[in-house]
């Protein structure tokens, strides 16, 4: 059977693949994206906070045509307890101008977009068709198999998100471990705008971001997230696998008792849920990005490289995603020229996001994963503020001590020392 | 054998939400092409795959139609070429206007041998324009038709009726509406959903076919859906004697 050949063929069409095909069609590289949903976005669970300002240098202003929902300016976190909570509250004015440092998206409609964009540039969209494998000669990726069809590129991008077995069939990565897999337990609450402006005190198209630590997964390692879109709000947990399976206890229940919480309730209350779902999501950061992230006539980007940052207070991928898409872009545009797509030749990737912000911040967040293991942050620091808080709060006629003595008593209540308390407050600087 | 088919995008309707006053809510919903639709398009195939010629499709419609998924949609399923004819008037048309733009159409692609048709449209299943088509461009005109062979310059068609199969010979040129058993229409190949995107399409507005004047006959008034039938949710369990009579005499109350 005769095999049709593409320049670049691109497995994948979430924000990294399409990044790299839109780059790549505007250089007026032959570029075919193949992707598995009927349309882009619509394997994707409703949508995320996407750290935007990479966007803005693919496509300048995208926010004015983009489906985005809200440009985050109030960013909470929340230590909890079974029925306290304990808030640190941000609002930068600095946010709310473009370009915006962040939007809530939901991604069946983002994607959607971002793929229609690169359509126009000249990107050609195979919608519907899953590929089972690469093509090899030797070490050499050299095409793609879809269904009883081949079709040949000089390179390949794996751009098949965190389950990436592309990378895997490929043998640039092995299976991921346990302790960087986290379970998302996720829901979308339709409310009025109105509604949802007046509850998180936002003006117009201002949007609100809450991390939860504590009781919010149940003590569970991992957290549970909150974000504003235009008439809905997406709430979830994420919960580490080892460790959920250790604690016996199911995302669903979790993601319920959030939702009852004294905290969430008021926020939620009346909505109307239109979604709910879960999903496998990455949290190793640095420690499950592969080795070599390319080989001969072959590219991983995007999740599919491990490109994830959580550090608790933020959780990061889109935006790697497409800082990584647009590397890999930029890397086979120069191998293009040089009529040589040997991994040697490709490898200007690893170089390119070695000085962008996507390893930059990979290794300065690089401790995060191992920082977070620590049972402590999930189980009893949300208590011990919360029960810091509630005494010096609380007047109930038995006499007052000093802060720092109410302060020492919490944490022996607590069973911490003054010494676990400094070593990971320490270690915290350090790691975020 | 120079084929149209015809087919009509609709909203999928896995989405549409019936509100609590029994109106639609299409917002949400896909448009995808309709579903009695896509067995046409194969039956065309097929029938050029054994006779020779060319498939090609053909729309009318409002402004949706044009978009570039839809339009690869139709043509990763096999046809060489779309025909489009797109005027916002059409987003209700009645079957009616419907068969006059489809016809006008037909008519100004020229040289057509045979037409096909779905058994209807998948949203509103009137079952209509297949057979007010055939009679407008005065051809022959048949519909729920389960197979079709190419014999020379005649059709061989069978329909499938209550208790017996009705083989008829047709003279072309003709306007056919298939039933969905015809054939299972296929998935597109990734080189077929790649090749879509190639294939020329023209696009016509209502003057371009002589249609400027193309009234709506039938006012809708309401689109409902069905009252819910009050369940009376009784669940008895068990095989037992006790429980089939408990079960009979339900069923005997229900009946008298």
């Amino acid at each position: 059977m005769s095999a049709d050949k593409y320049e670049v063929i691109i497995i994948g069409g979430g924000p990294s693949g399409l990044a790299a095909a839109y780059k790549l069609a505007q250089a007026g590289v032959e570029v075919v994206l193949v992707e598995r949903g009927d349309y882009c976005g619509s394997k994707n669970l409703s949508g995320g906070v996407f750290y935007t300002r990479v966007l803005d240098q693919l496509i300048p202003g995208f926010w004015e045509e983009a489906p985005v929902e809200r440009y985050i300016t109030n960013y909470v976190t929340t230590l909890m307890d079974k029925e306290d909570y304990f808030n640190l509250d941000y609002k930068g004015q600095a946010l709310s101008k473009a370009p915006y440092n962040a939007f809530s998206v939901l991604r069946a409609k983002f994607d959607r977009w971002l793929a229609e964009k690169a359509e126009d540039a000249g990107v050609m969209l195979a919608n519907g068709i899953k590929v089972e494998k690469v093509l090899k000669e030797g070490n050499k990726v050299t095409g793609i198999v879809a269904g009883d069809e081949e079709m040949l590129a000089d390179v390949v991008i794996a751009a098949d998100g965190i389950n990436s077995f592309i990378a895997q069939e490929a043998g640039l990565r092995g299976p991921i471990k346990l302790e960087h897999l986290a379970v998302g337990a996720k829901a979308l609450i339709e409310l009025p705008r109105e509604t949802i402006e007046e509850r998180f005190r936002l003006t117009g198209n201002e949007g609100t971001a809450y991390a939860m630590l504590g009781e919010a997964s149940h003590g569970v390692a991992g957290g549970a997230f909150l974000y504003t879109n235009l008439d809905s709000l997406s709430i979830g947990v994420v919960l580490r696998l080892d460790d959920l399976v250790k604690a016996g206890v199911k995302p669903a229940e979790v993601l319920d008792d959030l939702l009852e919480h004294p905290m969430v309730a008021p926020l939620v209350k009346d909505g109307k849920m239109v979604e709910y779902g879960a999903h496998l999501t990455a949290e190793g950061g640095l420690h499950m990005v592969p080795q070599q992230l390319v080989a001969d006539g072959f590219i991983m980007v995007g999740d599919a490289a491990g490109f994830t940052i959580n550090s608790g207070l933020v959780i990061r991928g889109m935006d790697l995603a497409v800082g990584s898409g647009i590397a890999a872009a930029e890397a086979i545009i120069e191998a293009k020229e040089k009529n040589d797509f040997s991994a040697a030749s490709l490898n200007s990737y690893k170089r390119r996001l070695d000085e962008s912000f996507v390893m930059k911040d990979l290794k300065t967040y690089a401790k995060a994963p191992i920082f977070m293991e620590n049972d402590r942050l999930y189980k009893s620091y949300s208590k011990l503020a919360n029960d810091i808080f509630g005494k010096v709060y609380n007047h109930d006629l038995t006499p007052k001590e000093l802060l720092l003595k109410t302060a020492l008593k919490a944490l022996k209540e607590n069973n911490l020392s003054i010494f676990d308390l400094a070593r990971d407050g320490f270690k915290g600087v350090r790691a975020l | 054998m120079n084929v149209i088919t015809c087919y009509k995008i609709v909203p999928d309707d896995q989405d549409i939400i019936v509100r609590d006053d029994r109106t639609l809510e299409l917002g949400k919903a896909e448009l995808e092409i309709g579903q009695y639709d896509l067995p046409a398009i194969e039956a065309g195939m097929q029938v050029v795959a054994d006779a020779g010629g060319k498939v090609s499709a053909l729309s009318v419609g409002p402004k949706l139609l044009e978009n570039s998924k839809l339009k690869k949609a139709v043509l990763s399923r096999g046809p060489a070429d779309l025909y489009l004819v797109v005027d916002d008037s059409l987003a209700d048309a009645d079957t009616h206007q419907t068969a006059r733009t489809l016809a006008a159409a037909i008519q100004k692609i020229g040289n057509i041998d045979l037409v096909l048709c779905g058994e209807g449209s998948s949203d509103l299943y009137s079952q209509q324009v297949g057979a007010q088509l055939g009679e407008l461009l005065g051809m022959a005109n048949i519909n729920a038709v389960s197979k079709i062979t190419v014999e020379g310059d005649k059709l061989i068609v069978e329909r499938t009726l209550e208790d017996e199969v009705e083989v008829l010979e047709v003279s072309l040129p003709a306007v056919i509406s298939v039933t969905t058993d015809i054939v299972q229409p296929r998935i597109p190949s990734m080189k077929e959903v790649l090749s879509a995107g190639k294939k020329p399409v023209t696009q016509w507005s209502l003057a371009d076919i002589g249609l400027a004047d193309n009234p709506q006959t039938i006012e809708t008034i309401d689109t409902l859906a069905p009252e819910l039938a009050e369940r009376k949710q009784i669940v008895i369990e068990g095989d037992s004697e006790d429980a089939v009579n408990e079960l009979w005499e339900n069923l005997r109350q229900e009946l008298q």
